[in-house]
């Protein structure tokens, strides 16, 4: 029996142990991204879709099991551990990104080797897909403490993604430079550049930018997480 | 159980304590101190705010006004607070993927305890609680009497000061209960403080020192549980279970009557020292036939709340 004496140990185990909630979340992604990598479909739509599809995925993770936790009492189990609430939200989000992380591997696998020229993009990919799954993880945190099921949830992450999504320039070119520059304030459009340049796209980034970007949004999303902390876990 | 004495500091101290809901529920201006080794219980009927007022003492809520000292300390997230609290809360809330040993095992560690102590303390409380057995199975499979038990040996496990225990009594077996009794008793002879909030008079009479009644979240009536027995004694406790209700206002209406009230199909009334319970019968005056049990028992704490609010605890252990 696996025995869990902290808060990340804690979401692996359960994690690992829930094997058909394992299957399915790793062939979920690949599922939605073999037929875009293998296929050779036009690079923008390749890199549109999995955009969304990260995006998504980190969204939805952590937003169903909270509203969930909070309903049947774990919320308020949590706030009497003698663990603070950024700390805690912290950890779980992370443990919780590790995981998309680790559902969405054998699809950044697939793409690394069909475009194996592209390596210089890996590191911006990697630090933009970390940064974007962890904040999609407090995005669905945030909208769990909205919402009275899994499925409302899930409605509170979508209305304010696909604007967010839009603005980041990830479904249409954005020409406004006001537009370009709303864009770069957004995680997603770093990680829509990143799949661009290891899609063997044309990106309007430089790889090290693209790598800053991702950086900085993580860092970020660390910081944000620890101050959401009691929004999230005591709100009632 | 010891008497409560001036010189011992409050372990656990509210004053002014204040949560309002929407609607008009909470808890307002509630005062209240727990020593060591002194066991508290909260009583009231659903809805009278004893569930809130563990919340808040237990930090699991946040008071809208008043302040609560824990050992000294205010502050309600300081880790070194939380170490010290034992809770159970309402809710017998697990992740019920995991096993109760899996469980049991990540809630003590959470309060500072190496594997090695974990160990050698959760096998002892496993084998208390009687839950030995199914340590290895997942909680979605236990029984809410199981996943209530599981949740008092997580309470228990870091060996806290101060416990808070929401209905501890609710769902366990006779043995259950007597057992943890007797944890409760022993515990308390060690210095350990209990609050619980209960319906259970046999449980409040039996291990409280003192009782805190609550009603519509205001605390009408404290006191040390003799004390507040003298009350109603010499009183009686009328019940009768009814085919068909009847109005209760003649039954109020007669001097010897200090209280009535009606929970279900039974009326409950208390009637003054002396009087006899076959005055009752008289007054309902052609309408007794609708009475298909009568019993007569000696006052408890059910009945001082009775005669001060007008409104009956529901019963613990039907």
């Amino acid at each position: 029996m696996m025995l869990a004496g902290t808060i990340w140990q804690r979401e692996l185990v359960e994690f690992a142990q829930r094997r058909r909630a394992l299957v399915i979340k790793l062939g979920f992604p690949l599922l939605v991204a073999l037929p875009l990598v293998i296929s050779g479909a036009p690079t923008i739509y390749a890199a549109m879709a999995l955009t969304m599809l990260i995006t998504i995925v980190g969204a939805l993770g952590s937003g169903a099991v909270l509203t969930r936790e909070r309903q049947s009492g774990l919320t308020l189990r949590y706030r009497t551990l003698p663990v603070t609430p950024g700390r805690l939200l912290i950890e779980r989000l992370s443990t919780s990104a590790l995981i998309d992380f680790f559902q969405l591997t054998p699809v950044l696998l697939v793409v690394a080797v069909r475009h194996p020229s592209a390596f210089v993009w890996w590191p911006a990919l990697l630090l933009s897909v970390a940064a974007v799954l962890l904040i999609g993880n407090l995005l669905g945190a945030v909208a769990s403490t909205l919402s009275d099921s899994p499925g409302e949830v899930m409605l509170y992450v979508i209305i304010p993604l696909l604007p967010l999504l839009y603005l980041s320039g990830v479904f249409t070119p954005l020409e406004p430079p006001i537009l370009l520059v709303v864009s770069r304030l957004l995680p997603f459009s770093y990680l829509y550049e990143a799949l661009l340049g290891a899609l063997g796209g044309q990106p309007n980034l430089l790889p090290w930018e693209t790598v800053l970007g991702g950086f900085g949004f993580l860092v970020g999303a660390i910081g944000l997480t620890g101050r959401f902390g009691r929004r999230v876990l005591e709100s009632d | 159980m010891k008497a409560d004495t001036v010189s011992e500091r409050s372990l656990l101290a509210a004053t002014g304590l204040t949560r309002a809901y929407r609607g008009g529920k909470g808890v307002f201006d509630v005062t209240l101190r727990l020593n060591p080794g002194e066991v508290l219980g909260l009583m009231g009927p659903n809805g009278s705010g004893k569930t809130t007022l563990l919340r808040l003492l237990a930090t699991a809520a946040t008071p809208t006004g008043g302040q609560i000292s824990w050992f000294g300390n205010s502050n309600p997230r300081d880790p070194s607070v939380r170490r010290r609290l034992g809770i159970m809360l309402d809710q017998p809330a697990h992740f019920e993927q995991m096993t109760g040993y899996q469980n049991a095992w990540f809630f003590a560690h959470q309060f500072g305890l190496g594997d090695e102590l974990t160990r050698e303390r959760l096998d002892e409380l496993f084998r208390w609680s009687g839950l030995s057995d199914a340590r290895d199975q997942r909680v979605s499979e236990y029984s809410l009497g199981m996943k209530r038990k599981l949740n008092l040996v997580e309470a228990l496990v870091h060996r806290p000061s101060v416990l808070l225990l929401d209905e501890p009594s609710l769902a366990l077996d006779y043995r259950a209960e007597l057992d943890l009794i007797e944890r409760l008793q022993l515990l308390s002879l060690t210095g350990t403080a209990v609050a619980l909030a209960t319906n259970d008079v046999h449980l409040a009479e039996r291990i409280c020192d003192r009782v805190v009644f609550l009603h519509q979240g205001r605390v009408i009536r404290e006191g040390q549980v003799p004390e507040l027995l003298t009350e109603v004694a010499g009183s009686q406790e009328v019940e009768l279970q009814l085919n068909s209700p009847i109005g209760l206002e003649r039954i109020r209406a007669l001097p010897e009557v200090e209280a009535a009230n009606v929970e279900a199909d039974t009326v409950h009334i208390v009637l003054a020292r002396g009087t006899n319970p076959a005055q009752v019968l008289a007054v309902l005056n052609g309408t007794a036939d609708l009475v298909s049990n009568m019993r007569v028992r000696r006052p408890n704490l059910g009945d001082l709340f009775l005669k001060l609010t007008g409104e009956a605890l529901p019963v613990a252990h039907p």
